[in-house]
């Protein structure tokens, strides 16, 4: 089964497209061929938590509630330095490689 | 894909009380180039209340008011550099209000079109020293021929 990583922002359009980017280059330099990213709004997030391949969230939003799958904070993607970037991406490869 | 960038486009050392003044003077501007209709800068300020574009930046915060295509006619980037901060509330955190210094007003006809903006633009926004040295250019000239450099806008 593929592995779901969903990047939610408010407003939908563009912020989330800036982390999409670099997480999915990540994931094609890493070889994961199974992950898909995708860009959604945090209103529509219910409707992804029931998937079973969801294996991680990225929010652009602050967070304020808990998940059953990982969360990470994706603001440095927008506005952090490249080393913050890359915390990041190391975080994502390593929960896609610990499911 | 053409984006209108010039130098009345810019405020620079913009006094202004509050982040709806910041909007309405730059919107203005381009209403006045016929970038975007009259009533962009109320959809802007409208849309600002409910999605807004304050970012956390380092070593100061900027925002990235917009409004959605209906109201633009052609792409433009307007930018205010104020003398004073102004509080825009935080895209993350609606409820936090950020001390605004430094304001990128987009207009854009597609999604697509804004998407490569906001790429270029986020990569100053990462880099705390760059945001510093535009604030430091000294004339409107210096901040116009510097922002076309750094976007690479030609």
């Amino acid at each position: 089964m593929g592995k779901l990583i969903v990047v939610a922002c408010g407003a939908g359009i563009n912020t989330s497209t800036i982390a999409e980017d670099s997480i999915r280059e990540r994931m094609a330099k890493e070889g994961f061929t199974d992950v898909e990213v995708k860009r959604i709004l945090m209103a529509d997030i219910e409707g992804y938590l029931t998937r079973t391949d969801l294996v991680m969230i990225v929010s652009m939003m602050k967070i304020f509630r808990t998940f059953d799958v990982p969360v990470i904070q994706g603001m440095p993607f927008l506005i952090g330095s490249q080393t913050e970037k890359d915390v990041l991406l190391d975080k994502i490869v390593d929960v896609v490689k610990k499911v | 894909m053409a984006l209108e960038f010039n130098e009345t486009l810019i405020a620079f050392d913009l006094q202004a009380k509050n982040a709806k003044e910041v909007i309405d003077f730059l919107a203005k501007r381009m209403c006045a180039q016929g970038l975007v209709t009259a009533e962009y800068a109320a959809q802007t300020w409208a849309r600002e209340q409910h999605h807004p574009t304050g970012l956390p930046t380092r070593p100061f915060c900027i925002a990235f008011p917009h409004a959605d295509a209906e109201g633009v006619h052609r792409s433009a980037l307007g930018v205010a550099v104020l003398r004073q901060p102004v509080t825009f509330q935080n895209m993350a955190d609606p409820d936090e209000g950020l001390e605004v210094s430094i304001v990128f007003m987009l207009a854009n006809r597609d999604p697509e079109e804004q998407i490569h903006t906001l790429r270029n633009l986020a990569e100053l926004f990462g880099q705390p020293e760059k945001l510093v040295e535009m604030r430091e250019q000294s004339t409107l000239q210096e901040v116009e021929s510097w922002l076309r450099r750094e976007l690479r806008l030609g």
